[in-house]
């Protein structure tokens, strides 16, 4: 479904990213794991068209991403979700919610969508009128990922959805991507809570200094030496 | 260029203008030289502060407006002219030293407009207190000479440019200029970005402000705004933008190429210089930053290269 | 004493409403693109000019062709972006607001120079049968063109804040102003929306530059003045607060007409651009809402 083909991604001068290639299939749900820096979320950004790799290629569903501009591809069907949730603060949890439909494909079915939101993420609707600024971390966290599946994405890639939170609220945050998951929807995420990364996705690949070093199922990087000793101490 | 030849060329170069009127007499064309030479010292001494420590000014003209208006004060009530200068020169300098430490909070952008602001109030503030117009009596305009004019542009100029290729040079300059690239640095490395940037502010005012005294003896008739008006800070920020900031002839291919362009223009296209003038700098700040300067640099870059890949090839 | 000091405050709130509705476009631009347009004025004057010429030449009223000079600027807008801004956006947030300005500069040095050119240096004004027309209320005048202005300089404002707040376009503004990264994730085309915002931005300096012309008189060096006026308000009003910056404009008049009323006439301008200084100071960084993150 996602291919990344050997990409270079450059901030500036500085390269970030040094031929990573990876798979994505249908309905997975897929890891990126490693220390902070490594170019996890330069990863996801590139796949989402705000930054463009230098060289490679990225393709989805057959299109070659690197032609669709940024508004297009999330139509195609990719949507992502960026550390800390970044909500619009000023604005209701209704009109964030509305904006997640803006795309031509997901406008139409926008009134569907939504109650569909509203039974994975019930406290949003009890917080409609609330401007999102005033919201607590973890349901910024929630309406930051029922934004994203206001546009029905194929693919939702989700950056650190647990930094900041408190542990209890983690769980019920790494529950309700499973649970969207199971709803058919592909995910890409990337964690620092390697352990609970690794446990729930199918297959993870580790990126160190901008370079892929490892590739596996959950199950078997868990139990990899190295990663053991570096992220699971 | 070998070092030795630039200073020969610049040397014949003075020369020339050293001797200019001793062969023109027309004075229309001694006019023109007098404005590009006014413009050049202008377009420099906004370049040491603009070009090289990064602080785009449009506050310039405050500077220049006040070295003339001290000057033709104490000019006119009977002072040596060049003592008036000097006085006029200094009170841009204390003008300098009073809004530097409130401008240099402002950063970036915020300096610009904060300057803007400030020319703006000068020129209204001198417009209202002196709303007559500044002639020169009569019995000065009996013995008024363009020549004397003209010398007096040449050595502020010269001066100028000197004093910008003297700092360019200089401990002071590379600060100024690390100040310019990364002003955070900078001052990791030890760099007193303030004082370097007052230091640039003050020297820039003191040329403008000298230039200022120059355009005051030099002119007949004017309203003692005018120098002050925001027209003299955009004309020199642009000559400085075209010819290439933060160079030494980046400023003065500019001076010659506004005047020299406004000549032919005023021959064609009637009026119409300040449009291709702005034209022109919409295109360099958008597409040639480094204006003439850089752009010249980089052909002779390219050439090089293509030079040494041709040496590589002819040695296999 | 009172009595003209009540008129010169009157006065004053009249003519802030259109520093109001001036500064609104140019912080709109700022807001979405952070473009600091400072030919802002500029635009403003072709406002003027246009209306004055449409009445001048078709006897149209003034304010009954206020679409036609929106139409205009809109289109006016159009251009300039393709042609100029549009290739600023790639450049990071410090850059692009000192690039956006000295290119600003440029255009306004173009178009006060065409207008020059055009139309001379004459001051203009429009005069219709009921430009002398005014309203007495307990001895303090109240000039119907200033009035009626006053009331579309407030529905114009209005209207710029429904569509903002109630269309579905309007939300992606606001959304790009707040965050374009996450806007452009929402699968919002940004460059249409910079596109938009600068459009309407000199749309809303044509409707400003129209009443001018109505109101007081336009001429081609108008232009810095009333883009200095604007980045006053601007900063006075608070960044994307379209009624604090309607406030903003009214503090900016009031401030102007209590300087001519104690000081004198010429110091209106002074007193403007102390204030400007004075907030620059005080929130050297802040100033415009620049956020932190912002690339």
């Amino acid at each position: 479904m996602l291919k990344l083909t050997d990409i270079d991604t450059y901030y500036g001068d500085l390269q970030a990213l040094w031929g990573i290639s990876l798979d994505v299939n249908e309905g997975e749900m897929v890891s990126l794991i490693g220390p902070n820096g490594a170019g996890k979320t330069t990863t996801l950004l590139s796949i989402t068209g705000l930054l463009r790799p230098a060289r490679g290629g990225i393709t989805f569903d057959g299109h070659d991403l690197l032609k669709v501009p940024p508004d297009k591809i999330v139509d195609l069907g990719v949507s992502m979700v960026m550390e800390g949730g970044r909500v619009f603060a000023s604005m209701t949890v209704m009109e964030n919610l509305e904006l997640g439909a803006y795309g031509t494909r997901a406008r139409k079915e926008r009134a569907e969508t939504i109650e569909e939101v509203f039974k994975t993420f019930p406290r949003l609707k009890e917080r409609l009128t609330q401007r999102a600024g005033t919201l607590s971390g973890g349901e910024r966290q929630m309406l930051a990922i029922g934004r994203a599946m206001m546009s029905k994405p194929k693919l939702l890639m989700l950056d650190e959805p647990s930094f900041g939170l408190a542990p209890i609220l983690v769980d019920s945050i790494f529950e309700m991507i499973k649970g969207i998951n199971q709803q058919g929807v592909t995910i890409l995420l990337v964690e620092q809570n390697v352990r609970a990364a690794l446990e729930l996705a199918d297959r993870a690949y580790v990126i160190e200094n901008g370079r892929i070093v490892g590739e596996g199922s959950g199950e078997a990087l868990l139990s990899f030496e190295s990663v053991r000793s570096a992220y699971l101490g | 260029m070998k070092k030795n030849q630039t200073l020969l060329i610049a040397f014949i170069f003075v020369i020339v203008l050293a001797v200019i009127p001793l062969f023109i007499k027309k004075d229309n064309l001694l006019t023109y030289l007098c404005m590009i030479l006014l413009y050049i010292s202008l377009a420099s001494s906004w370049n040491i502060l603009g070009g090289y420590t990064g602080q785009v000014s449009l506050g310039h003209s405050a500077f220049f407006g006040l070295g003339a208006l001290g000057t033709r004060l104490l000019w006119f009530a009977g002072w040596n002219v060049i003592l008036a200068m000097l006085v006029g020169g200094i009170i841009a300098i204390v003008f300098a030293l009073l809004i530097g430490s409130p401008a240099f909070k402002l950063r970036g952008a915020y300096f610009t407009i904060g300057t803007l602001a400030l020319g703006q109030i000068l020129f209204a503030t001198v417009g209202n207190i002196f709303p007559q117009i500044s002639s020169l009596p009569v019995q000065d305009l009996q013995s008024y000479t363009l020549v004397s004019r003209y010398y007096l542009f040449l050595a502020i100029a010269l001066l100028t440019v000197l004093v910008a290729y003297l700092i360019a040079n200089s401990r002071l300059g590379l600060g100024m200029m690390a100040v310019r690239e990364q002003e955070d640095a900078a001052e990791s490395l030890g760099v007193n970005a303030f004082r370097h940037k007052l230091t640039a502010l003050v020297i820039s005012a003191f040329l403008a402000g000298l230039a200022g005294g120059a355009f005051a003896f030099f002119q007949i008739g004017y309203y003692p705004q005018y120098p002050f008006s925001p027209v003299w800070t955009l004309d020199s920020t642009m000559m400085a933008y075209i010819g290439g900031t933060g160079t030494i002839l980046g400023p003065i291919i500019g001076a010659i190429f506004f005047v020299v362009l406004k000549e032919v223009l005023s021959l064609n296209l009637a009026e119409f210089h300040p449009t291709v003038f702005g034209i022109l700098f919409i295109l360099v700040v958008l597409f040639l930053p480094g204006g003439f300067m850089g752009f010249w640099k980089r052909i002779r870059a390219k050439q090089n290269k293509k030079r040494e890949s041709a040496a590589e090839l002819s040695h296999p | 004493m009172l009595q003209p000091l009540v008129q010169n405050i009157v006065y004053g709130i009249l003519i802030g409403a259109l520093y109001g509705l001036a500064a609104v476009g140019l912080s709109l631009v700022f807001g979405v693109s952070k473009f600091l347009n400072v030919s802002h004025g500029e635009l403003l004057m072709l406002g003027g000019y246009a209306s004055f010429w449409i009445f001048k030449l078709l006897k149209v009223d003034p304010f009954v062709s206020i679409p036609l000079t929106i139409i205009f600027l809109l289109l006016i807008g159009f251009i300039l972006y393709r042609l100029i801004f549009s290739r600023l956006i790639k450049l990071e947030v410090e850059k692009k607001i000192q690039n956006s300005l000295l290119v600003g500069f440029g255009l306004s040095t173009i178009l006060q120079n065409i207008a020059l050119r055009l139309w001379t240096a004459d001051d203009r004004s429009i005069t219709t049968a009921y430009s002398g027309l005014s309203f007495e209320l307990a001895g303090i005048r109240f000039p119907a063109v200033r009035l009626i202005s006053l009331g579309i300089a407030i529905v114009a404002l209005i209207s710029l804040q429904i569509f903002l707040k109630k269309t579905f376009t309007g939300k992606a503004i606001r959304a790009t102003v707040e965050d374009w990264q996450s806007a452009s994730l929402m699968g919002i085309n940004i460059h249409q929306v910079y596109l938009l915002a600068f459009m309407l931005g000199c749309a809303m300096a044509g409707v400003a530059g129209t009443l001018v012309s109505i109101c007081y008189s336009i001429d081609p060096s108008m232009g810095l003045n009333w883009t200095l006026k604007s980045m006053v308000v601007m900063v006075l009003g608070g960044l994307g607060s379209m009624v604090g910056t309607f406030v903003g404009g009214i503090i900016l008049g009031v401030t102007e007409s209590a300087t001519a009323f104690f000081i004198g006439g010429n110091y209106r301008l002074i007193a403007g651009l102390l204030l400007f200084l004075i907030i620059l100071i005080f929130r050297p960084q802040g100033l415009f809402g620049t956020k932190e993150g912002d690339k």
